[in-house]
């Protein structure tokens, strides 16, 4: 009877996971094998065609280091600009903590492309920065803000943020204040009670807040197609492009495919390297 | 060993006065519990002789040396935390070698000074664990060595027994005061149990709103309390309003309201004012209506195995009586009630000005 109503409980949950997590993944991978025809989406019968030509053609194959060196610059800007928020907000007052709160989440309130849009008037050779520094006669040349890694990384750093802060907020406020107390008491000056105490004790909240943007960086579109200009030439760029463009579902999936199993395993690898036993 | 003063130490928090001048003299290896009830400034006053806290006034001196602007790291004290505090992400091991770590102790040292903190706390077998994986009790006696392995110069402890059942605190009452007794580091106790306080401590200091009551042995605080509060916060007390005479010969005269007259002895303090008179249940006797000093009726009677409390209605108010199994009496019996004037202690009532020592 009791397993029987447990059953009951979890059904919604399980339908929604099926129908749209497990059956899109089913479709996609299908997809993937299947042959690829002219005129048409996919042609009949089944070839591995699709991931042939992704690593036969560096054009698509450097896309792959491409993305995850992307998502590894964003997941780490996002660490070293967002710890030193997250300590900052578990340690300010009530008042403080709820203007500080909106302040990290204020990213999330603007629509993605209008925020791209924004970071392409900063950072462009004829943006505010570069015009700027040319009236001062700083440079003779715009410096090359966009259009590279360098602009990607920062623009989705900005939009990706809250979702570091927020589970290292949630770890360091579930930290005992008398652990830091603990550790002066036993003679640790304040940067080693930092070092051998606070971070690895926030270790729950880093692993959360990297995975997290990891893959969402990864699997972004508008900010490297809008600050990227198509100059930065990403998987899921390449993806949309074959899938939208040039009409290839076969292809287009083998490439998604390829993209997530590659995450998949980076994720993976991280989560073994930072495992705690403790915890 | 060392000897820690107080003087005249002064706290606030913005406006509010959370210590009002509290000053104390522990001895060397003295055992010194601090009790009152919440938000009296214990934890304030541990909190500022081990650092965490600045001193708004006043001194902190270890052996003559004045430490109040020293940093926690460098005041050399051993600090156990309500919350035990351990570090969730280090063995038992790891923890206790932390403080040694940070003295720079030679490796070979701190594995023998672990190896024999653990065995004190008989956790050699869990040395490897983290701490979730032990009991509160165990994470206790962790706690308690970590803070004792770097042999500091003073322990502090606050309220580290609230988080345990009834059970494992009496033993841990006993645990703790053998181990301090053994090693002889002088101790502060903050505790709001008055249980704990009696049974662990040398000394036993009583506070109230961020002053120190009084400040004594555990029986002087019991039979001799300084003011009306003092006694009814340690244990129950009876506090009988008598007509009270003095005499010449530092004796007080206590007229009950049959006539009886009891010859007590006059205690040092606020003798000026207006003085009620303080007994404690189990020192009351219990007698056939005719034998004793003054009558009552039985109100209720509560049996607890232990001994019975009987409530009893009297020309004086309700007075508690704490008897032995052996006598029965039942509710709406007439009865004596005997004092002895040995144990009756005059203390100045709750409306005199002058309350407590200072
Ligand atoms: N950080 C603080 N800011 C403002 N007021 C404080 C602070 N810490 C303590 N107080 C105040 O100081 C007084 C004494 O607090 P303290 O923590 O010393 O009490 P306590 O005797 O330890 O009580 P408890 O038994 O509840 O732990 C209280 O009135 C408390 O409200
Ligand atoms: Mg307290």
């Amino acid at each position: 009877m009791k397993r029987l109503r447990a059953t009951f409980l979890i059904l919604p949950a399980a339908t929604l996971i099926f129908l749209f997590v497990v059956l899109p993944y089913v479709t996609v991978l299908v997809m993937s094998f299947r042959a690829p025809a002219d005129g048409q989406p996919y042609g009949e019968g089944f070839s591995l065609a699709g991931y042939a030509q992704f690593f036969n053609e560096g054009y698509y194959a450097w896309s792959l280091p491409q993305s995850l060196v992307l998502g590894i610059l964003t997941t780490f800007v996002c660490l070293i600009l967002g710890y030193p928020v997250a300590l900052h907000i578990a340690k300010a007052s009530k008042r403080w903590r709820g203007l500080l709160y909106g302040i990290v989440l204020s990213p999330l309130l603007i629509g993605i492309v209008i925020r791209s849009y924004g970071w392409t008037i900063l950072l462009g050779n004829s943006g505010v920065i570069n015009s700027t520094l040319r009236q001062f006669g700083l440079i003779e040349r715009p410096l090359p803000l966009m259009y590279n890694n360098f602009g990607v990384v920062l623009a989705l750093a900005h939009v990706f943020l809250p979702f570091m802060v927020l589970p290292l907020l949630s770890a360091l406020q579930s930290m005992d204040p008398a652990l830091g107390q603990a550790a002066r008491s036993l003679g640790a000056k304040p940067f080693t009670i930092f070092r051998r105490i606070t971070f690895p004790v926030s270790m729950p909240g880093v692993q959360t807040g990297c995975i997290l943007v990891f893959v969402l960086a990864i699997s972004s579109y508008v900010t490297p197609a809008l600050v990227g200009g198509m100059r930065v030439k990403t998987t899921t760029l390449l993806v949309i492009d074959a899938l939208i463009d040039q009409f290839q579902w076969p292809f287009g999936s083998a490439m998604a495919l390829i993209l997530a199993v590659s995450a998949g395993l980076i994720v993976l690898i991280f989560a073994r390297l930072t495992a705690m036993k403790w915890n | 060993m060392t000897e820690v003063s107080l003087r005249s130490l002064v706290k606030r928090y913005g406006k509010t006065e959370a210590l009002k001048g509290i000053s104390l003299h522990v001895r060397h290896g003295e055992f010194v519990s601090l009790l009152g009830p919440s938000g009296c400034g214990k934890s304030t006053t541990l909190k500022c002789i081990a650092g965490f806290e600045e001193v708004s006034g006043g001194q902190i001196l270890f052996d003559e040396r004045d430490i109040s602007r020293k940093l926690p790291e460098d005041r050399d004290i051993g600090m156990v935390f309500q919350s035990y505090a351990l570090f969730p992400h280090m063995t038992v091991a790891q923890n206790l070698a932390f403080g040694l770590e940070m003295r720079r102790v030679p490796k070979v040292e701190i594995a023998e000074r672990i190896a024999r903190a653990m065995d004190m706390v008989q956790l050699s077998a869990h040395a490897e664990r983290y701490p979730k994986a032990l009991s509160g009790g165990q994470q206790q006696r962790v706690a308690l060595a970590r803070a004792l392995v770097i042999e500091p110069a003073i322990l502090l402890l606050d309220e580290p027994l609230a988080n345990l059942d009834a059970k494992l605190r009496d033993e841990m009452r006993g645990f703790i005061r053998d181990l301090q007794k053994r090693v002889g580091i002088t101790t502060l106790y903050v505790t709001h149990d008055q249980g704990e306080a009696m049974t662990m401590s040398d000394r036993v200091v009583v506070m109230f709103d961020g002053q120190i009551a009084q400040a004594a042995s555990p029986e002087e605080i019991y039979d001799h309390p300084t003011s009306e509060r003092v006694a009814r916060f340690v244990g129950n007390a009876n506090i009988l309003d008598l007509a009270v005479s003095p005499r010449g010969d530092g004796q007080l005269d206590l007229v009950l309201p049959g006539g009886h007259l009891l010859r007590v002895e006059r205690p040092a303090c606020g003798a000026g004012g207006g003085m009620r008179v303080m007994a404690r249940p189990e020192q009351i006797a219990l007698t056939e209506p005719a034998a004793g000093q003054i009558g009552g009726r039985v109100a209720k009677r509560y049996f607890s195995g232990r001994h019975v409390e009987y409530h009893v209605e009297t020309d004086v108010g309700p007075v508690v009586v704490v008897a032995p199994t052996t006598h029965a009496v039942r509710e709406g019996e007439a009865v004596g009630l005997r004092f002895d004037p040995q144990r009756l202690w005059p203390v100045p009532s709750a409306e005199a000005p002058a309350e407590g020592r200072e």
